[in-house]
């Protein structure tokens, strides 16, 4: 169990003129679980590779508990991974796939054993130990996969997309099951992810990263109550939040009440539209575009003239509109998010309904 | 395009069986011939079933070698043969191994420069660089040995560019996986790429194999020991008799005998050999 402390850390590959990472300061606490989420190229793997030493540093500092490990060798770091294709040995068994980092440890015999029988025990995988990889199922393989990185003990596991390849129903019950085997070994845990949902779901911690800087850091909620930039709101939460520019609602002549002078885009999740619009703040007239039945909810895309993306309004259970149909909306005023001409959010990140948002009222 | 009309069906049987004959009569020939007495040829007249001396051509060409072609008996050739076939086998697999290896996943300088020197060997096979190499090997007094023997035939690329091209399919993550597991780079080749290439390595043991024991050109030049002779330049020199026929019961018998290993190789190795060209077990 260790902390694992990042501190200026950049990447440049050789002959690139940009570099991936620019400086990431990055402290994860011990027994912490912390996910990595941005879109693609954003340098999430990298960061992660960096930390299990398939990459090497430019410059900065990884330290594992008090080790600065820039310059050991992956094995040497005492980090286990699981990866995207699981990367098992195809012409060993489960258990020779599960002994073999240890075995190249000098793990007396008997050691081994307990721990594979355990590992085996916990994630249920008895049945299949010796069997070879290609006979089992990409759920089971997935399994025998963080078998691999459980029976080593590590100081830190490191996933790198590791549900990437399973079908979605197998994806629900895999998320849940790591973050039981990881709540249950306290082992720091760093998960590269570009799924939203896990990154929600699965962290302690949620890093998003963009574009080679971490964008913000926080507790999944913090982040999804008070996304500090443009890219947060729309990037965190599906579908993400409607962003509407001020200069195109007073274009259109919407009565916007009292928002602060510095104001240049305001923003509202789908779920907190509403079509109660007595008394509300800013009403808007807009036209049903879209109807999106899931079952347990409804999202509906309004547009109107002079708005160029469409906003979604999300309703729970079914709401039976058709597209053509004239819709009238309100924006509370407690739900607003308001943001400034750089994308960054005005007044201190907080929850909702507090001051600063009242104050926009 | 699947037809089904019973005159093609015959016809495309007609065209195979007349091929598997053409093919197959000589061998036939060899056979029957290998199985009369030394007096049948010398009438002119090919018989094309089999007669009774087949024990005692066998036995006396394994024994004793032909009197008046001066040479050893058949069975030592044989040897000599396999013996020159599997140390062209062994040693091109394991220097092609380690030399794949090093191109597809070491970073050293002269890589590139190494690796087209390596696919320059593909371009001069030892007919072409016969003279040069002959001159080499008799310089440093390997004539008459297996080394001499052996390694000119041993160094070209072929098998290093199909284990690199096998090599470069391994994915990366296996790699990783195997370096976070604490495998260093022998155990990884040792634990790893070993096993995986195990189909590889069966197939293309098949066909160097079969190559070494065909050679005739080179053994024919760097040994003029008797001990040395292999199998298929002696049944040359059971032709070739000065003021002499031919016996050609022994030269069939020969010729059976020679065909004989890298069949059994071939049936043997059948199942692996397909294996190792067609899957891949990752």
């Amino acid at each position: 169990m260790a902390r694992i402390q990042i501190g200026a850390l950049r990447k440049t590959y050789p002959g690139a003129k940009t570099d991936t990472l620019h400086g990431i300061d990055l402290t994860i606490e011990d027994g912490e679980m912390a996910v990595l989420v941005g879109p693609s190229g954003c340098g999430k793997s990298t960061l992660l590779r960096m930390i299990a030493g398939l990459e090497s540093v430019t410059s900065g500092d990884i330290r594992i508990g008090e080790r600065v490990v820039n310059q050991l060798e992956p094995a040497e770091r005492d980090i286990a991974m699981v990866f995207q294709n699981y990367a098992l040995y195809p012409h060993m068994t489960v258990r020779g796939n599960l002994e073999y980092g240890l075995k190249n440890r000098r793990t007396p015999r008997a050691e081994i054993d307990a721990r594979v029988t355990e590992a085996a025990r916990v994630l249920e995988i008895e049945p299949f130990l010796d069997r070879k990889p290609q006979a089992l199922s990409g759920g089971q393989r997935q399994r025998v996969a963080m078998g691999r990185a459980i029976v080593r003990k590590p100081q830190a596991f490191l996933f790198d997309e590791p549900l990437s390849n399973l079908d979605a129903r197998l994806r629900g019950q895999m998320r849940v099951e790591i973050r039981r085997l990881q709540r249950r070994f306290a082992t720091t845990s760093i998960y590269v992810t570009h799924d939203q949902l896990e990154a929600m779901t699965m962290a302690d911690k949620l890093v998003v990263m963009n574009a080679g800087r971490i964008e913000q850091v926080g507790s999944p909620m913090d982040l999804f109550d008070a996304p500090r930039s443009l890219f947060m709101a729309s990037f965190i939460g599906a579908p993400g939040m409607n962003l509407l520019p001020v200069d195109d609602l007073r274009g259109a002549g919407v009565d916007l009440g009292g928002l602060p002078g510095n104001t240049s885009v305001i923003g509202i999740r789908p779920e907190h539209l509403t079509t109660d619009t007595v008394g509300a703040g800013i009403v808007l007239d807009l036209t049903v575009e879209a109807v999106e039945l899931v079952g347990s909810e409804t999202l509906v895309h309004l547009g109107a003239a002079g708005l160029s993306a469409p906003l979604v309004l999300r309703r729970p259970g079914a709401l039976s509109v058709a597209p053509g149909t004239p819709l009238r909306v309100a924006l509370p005023a407690g739900h607003l998010h308001g943001f400034d001409g750089h994308g960054l959010r005005i007044g201190a990140a907080s929850r909702q309904g507090q001051p600063q948002t009242a104050a926009m009222s | 395009m699947i037809e089904n009309r019973r005159w093609l069906d015959f016809l495309t049987h007609a065209i195979l069986i007349l091929g598997v004959a053409i093919v197959a009569f000589p061998v036939w020939v060899a056979l029957v011939a290998s199985t009369h007495p030394a007096g049948t040829f010398a009438t002119g007249h090919m018989p094309l079933l089999p007669g009774g001396a087949a024990w005692e051509n066998y036995s006396t060409v394994l024994g004793s070698g032909m009197r008046g072609a001066g040479s050893e008996p058949l069975w030592r050739m044989l040897v000599n043969s396999a013996v020159m076939a599997v140390l062209i086998t062994v040693g091109k697999i394991a220097i092609s191994l380690t030399s794949a290896y090093a191109i597809v996943w070491f970073r050293f300088p002269l890589r590139v420069v190494c690796f087209w020197l390596i696919f320059i060997t593909l371009m001069l096979p030892v007919e072409v660089r016969i003279l040069p190499t002959f001159k080499v090997v008799a310089d440093f007094g390997l004539l008459n040995s297996w080394v001499g023997l052996t390694l000119p035939l041993i160094a070209s690329a072929t098998a290093t560019f199909l284990f690199r091209q096998f090599f470069m399919t391994v994915p990366e993550e296996l790699v990783e996986a195997a370096r976070i597991d604490g495998a260093g780079p022998m155990k990884f080749f040792r634990d790893i790429l070993l096993p995986l290439s195990r189909t590889n390595i069966a197939a293309l043991s098949v066909i160097l194999f079969i190559y070494g024991w065909v050679q005739y050109l080179w053994p024919t030049l760097v040994t003029t020991d008797p001990k040395f002779y292999t199998i298929v330049m002696g049944i040359k020199r059971m032709v070739a008799v000065a003021e002499a026929d031919p016996q050609w019961n022994f030269v069939m018998a020969a010729v059976v005998l020679a065909m004989l290993p890298p069949v059994l190789v071939v049936i043997f190795m059948q199942r692996l050999f397909v294996k190792g060209l067609i899957e891949t077990e990752k």
